[in-house]
C-alpha cells in the first residue's frame, strides 16, 4: 500500500474518533479550558497516555518511526502562546477545526479560512521574522531520554503515574461524558 | 432551553482516548506521527508557486521539499475530513450549526460575532502552530508520545494561554448534560 493510501485511512480513524471521542466539539473543548468540563481533558490524558505506552513497545520492537519537531524553544513557547489564544477563543485546533467544518459547523468553516490566512502570514513573515527567532536556543530534533540519559521506560512510566493521578483529581463528580 | 445544553460525547472518555491512542501508534508503526497543521503551508505554497514562483523557489521554507508535495500528510488530512463527515452522519450529528452553547451563553444568539471571532481564532492558530512546528496533533499528542523535548514548553504556553483566553471570553457556564 501506498504512504498516500495508508495517510488517508490513518486520517479517516483520526477523523472519526476525534468526532466519536467529543473533541470535535468545541463545547467540550472550552469546557475543559474552563475546567468545568472534564470529559476532553481525560479523554486527552488517555489518548497521550496510550500513544506514548504505544510508542515505546514499537520502539522496544525496533519498527517506530519516529519524527521529531527541533526543540527550538523561544519559537515553540511563542507558537503555544499563539495557538493557545486561538484555541481558548474559538474551541478549535488544526484537526478539529477541519473535522468540525466537515460535520456541517459553518463556524469551523470560517476558521479553517483564517488558519489559511494565518498559514500565508507565516510564509511571508517567515524569513525576516520567524527564521531568526528559530535559531534562538534550538536544541534541535531531541528526544526527552537522549538528552537525560533516563531510558524511554521509565520516563512512560512516570508520566503515566502523573496521567493517572490527574484522572482521579478530576474523576468522579467533575467527570462529565 | 433545550439546545442550550451542552451535549454528551457519544463515547466515553476512557474508550475515546483509547481509540485515538491506537490510532497514534498505527500511524507511528506504519509511516509517521499524527500532525495536521503543516498542510496549511503546502496548499497555500501551491496557490504562491502559481502566482509567483520565483518567489516560492527561493523562499527558505517553502522551498523544501515538504511544503512542495501532496504526500501522507495531506492525504491524512483529506481522510480526516471524510472520516469526520462520514462519522457525524452515521450517529446523525451532520448538522449545519453557526455559534456554540458556550458561545451563545456568554455572547448571545447572533452568529455574526462568533464568525468573526472564528476567522481570527483560526488565524492565530495556524500562525502559531507553524512557530511551534506543530499543533494540538504533530506538536502535542505525538510530541508526548514520541517524548520529544519540544513538546513540553509547547503544553505550558498553549494550555496556560488558552485556559486563560477561555476564562476572559467565556464567564458564564451553560447547562452541561451529564
Amino acid at each position: 500500500m501506498s504512504t498516500e493510501m495508508i495517510g488517508f485511512i490513518v486520517g479517516l480513524l483520526f477523523g472519526a474518533g476525534l468526532l466519536l471521542a467529543g473533541l470535535a466539539d468545541p463545547d467540550k473543548i472550552i469546557g475543559t479550558l474552563r475546567l468545568k468540563d472534564f470529559h476532553a481533558m481525560r479523554t486527552i490524558i488517555v489518548f497521550i497516555l496510550v500513544g506514548m505506552l504505544g510508542t515505546w513497545i514499537l520502539a522496544l520492537l525496533g519498527i517506530a518511526n519516529f519524527s521529531v519537531k527541533p526543540a527550538a524553544i523561544l519559537s515553540v513557547l511563542i507558537g503555544g502562546a499563539l495557538l493557545g489564544t486561538g484555541f481558548g477563543l474559538t474551541g478549535y485546533c488544526p484537526g478539529t477545526g477541519l473535522a468540525c467544518a466537515a460535520t456541517g459547523r459553518v463556524d469551523a468553516m470560517v476558521t479553517v479560512l483564517g488558519m489559511f490566512a494565518g498559514a500565508l502570514v507565516f510564509i511571508l513573515i517567515y524569513p525576516a521574522v520567524a527564521q531568526p527567532i528559530e535559531a534562538i536556543a534550538n536544541f534541535k530534533k531531541v528526544m526527552l531520554p537522549e538528552i537525560t540519559g533516563i531510558p524511554r521506560g521509565v520516563w512512560s512510566l512516570v508520566i503515566v503515574a502523573f496521567g493517572v493521578l490527574a484522572l482521579i483529581l478530576t474523576g468522579k463528580k467533575k467527570s462529565v461524558d | 432551553m433545550e439546545n442550550l445544553t451542552v451535549r454528551k460525547s457519544p463515547l466515553p472518555w476512557w474508550a475515546a482516548g483509547i481509540v485515538l491512542g491506537l490510532v497514534q501508534v498505527l500511524a507511528i508503526g506504519l509511516v509517521k506521527p499524527l500532525g495536521v497543521s503543516t498542510q496549511f503551508v503546502v496548499a497555500d505554497a501551491k496557490i504562491i508557486s502559481v502566482v509567483n514562483s520565483d518567489y516560492a523557489q527561493n523562499h527558505p521554507l517553502i522551498s523544501k521539499g515538504k511544503y512542495q508535495e501532496f504526500g501522507y500528510g495531506w492525504w491524512l488530512d483529506i481522510g480526516l475530513l471524510a472520516g469526520a463527515c462520514i462519522a457525524a452522519v452515521l450517529i446523525r450529528r451532520w448538522k449545519i450549526q453557526k455559534t456554540t452553547v458556550w458561545w451563545q451563553v456568554n455572547h448571545g444568539s447572533s452568529a455574526a460575532k462568533r464568525l468573526i471571532t472564528g476567522f481570527v481564532g483560526g488565524f492565530l492558530i495556524l500562525l502559531g502552530a507553524r512557530f511551534a512546528h506543530g499543533c494540538t496533533s504533530g506538536q502535542f499528542a505525538s510530541g508526548w508520545a514520541q517524548l520529544s523535548l519540544s513538546a513540553v514548553p509547547f503544553t505550558v504556553t498553549m494550555f496556560g494561554f488558552g485556559i486563560l483566553t477561555a476564562f476572559l471570553v467565556y464567564r458564564k457556564t451553560p447547562t452541561i448534560a451529564k
